[in-house]
């Protein structure tokens, strides 16, 4: 059994699962109104901004958010969690990996996300789910573990240290040629380029037209041709967070490699006064 | 000698003047034609966004978004889905014209345009309940 068994489901095994009360799908999107479109039956529908991120701050919510969370959804010790979303699970595996930081033990990823499921032609539901499901002292007790997360100094630590900097935005973004993609203009930065010594990994190499992740040798074959090795430890960085997070899955939960994803990216990273910026196609 | 030079730049301060006052009203006829430019600009750019779609319409945009995902759908699969709202393959190519178009189509595969996510966002953010 490989650890893809562990925690990537397909629509079969989703499916064979829905109203089982110890199953809590998750529904993440960086549209959560469509979720309002038609939804996986019994999924909760988390906002990314809102649900996952603390309200004032740029940062993780905290272990008290966090466990008033897990109580709304019903996450108890035992609870298998099964998060999808749009975009190819972007912010799916955003959620996974926020929940993996806070210790969720059963964690699973629906391959290929809403696009899947949809495409397929499986079940829609618009009811939304009973909030306040788990008395308080059924629910998992969050413990954050930050072995999972880089932040700038790891990521400034690495452009010297042998960690291996992955940038999973597109080439354009990579090369400087621009800040964000057209329709993300809140996700700017005060200046274009990449993490010196950073390769260029964008994270679409790990899917295939269908949204749903590529088997495993064509993943290590993948990320090889871009130069990642599979034995160093590994940061990857985007614009945001979210792209990250879906290569930290399958660098971290697929492949099983030492790898953290830095939240903090581009964003932050671009627009921090004297941080070391490399532009053009090399690293 | 001298009183013709006075005359002569009594002449030349005349015609700086006359240049000066013409010069100020041109000005104001700029800022005034401008200023109605905008107007009118800013009318035409109502008139554009107000413009009401057609609910079959948005329904292929979250369509093109729910089945293709990051990587688009093909053209078959976009045929599909508008024939599903009463498009034939000719009805289809109204999505790709003007600068202003919602979808767009690059290798084959044809996504969103940043200007029908707006489209899109719209109408979820009007449909949602």
């Amino acid at each position: 059994m490989s650890r893809r068994d562990d925690v990537l489901v397909d629509g079969d095994w989703l499916a064979d699962r829905l109203g089982d009360p110890r199953v809590v799908i998750v529904e993440v999107d960086e549209r959560p109104l469509i979720y309002r479109q038609g939804h996986i039956p019994g999924a909760h529908c988390l906002d990314w901004r809102t649900d996952l991120q603390d309200p004032i701050a740029r940062d993780l919510p905290d272990t008290a958010a966090v466990f008033g969370l897990w109580g709304r959804i019903g996450v108890t010790p035992e609870a298998t969690v099964v998060f999808y979303g749009d975009k190819s699970n972007w912010f799916a595996c955003f959620g996974f990996w926020l929940f993996r930081i806070y210790g969720a033990k059963d964690l699973r990823l629906l391959d290929g996300g809403r696009q899947a499921w949809v495409v397929e032609g499986r079940p829609l539901g618009r009811d939304e789910p009973v909030e306040d499901i788990a008395a308080e002292a059924a629910v998992a007790r969050p413990r954050q573990n930050n072995r999972l997360r880089a932040h700038w100094q790891d990521a400034l630590a690495a452009t010297r240290n042998g960690v291996q900097l992955l940038d999973v935005r597109t080439p354009a973004e990579y090369r400087g040629d621009l800040i964000a993609e057209p329709g993300y203009p809140q996700e700017g930065a005060q200046r274009p380029g990449h993490i010196p010594s950073a390769l260029s990994v964008p994270w679409d190499i790990t899917v295939g037209p269908d949204g749903k992740l590529l088997p495993d040798d064509e993943l290590r074959r993948g990320l090889a041709d871009r130069g990642v090795g599979p034995s160093s430890p590994a940061i990857a960085y985007c614009r945001i967070g979210e792209r990250s997070a879906h290569t930290w899955f399958v660098l971290h939960e697929l492949l099983g490699q030492n790898a953290r994803s830095y939240d903090g990216s581009w964003a932050e990273w671009g627009s921090m006064i004297g941080m070391p910026i490399a532009v053009g196609d090399q690293p | 000698m001298a009183v013709k030079k006075q005359t002569e730049s009594a002449e030349v301060g005349r015609k700086v003047a006359l240049i000066r006052t013409e010069l100020g009203r041109l000005r104001s006829s700029i800022l005034r034609i401008e200023q109605e430019l905008g107007e009118l600009e800013d009318a035409r750019q109502e008139t554009v966004a107000r413009r009401d779609r057609p609910e079959r319409y948005l329904q292929v945009l979250v369509e093109v978004y729910e089945h293709g995902g990051q990587h688009g759908v093909d053209a078959d699969g976009l045929a599909s889905i508008g024939a599903r709202h009463g498009y034939d393959r000719r009805g289809l190519g109204g999505f790709f014209t003007g600068a202003r178009a919602p979808l767009r189509r690059t290798d084959g595969r044809i996504r969103l345009t940043a200007h029908g996510e707006e489209l899109m966002d719209s109408y979820l953010a009007r449909t949602g309940r």
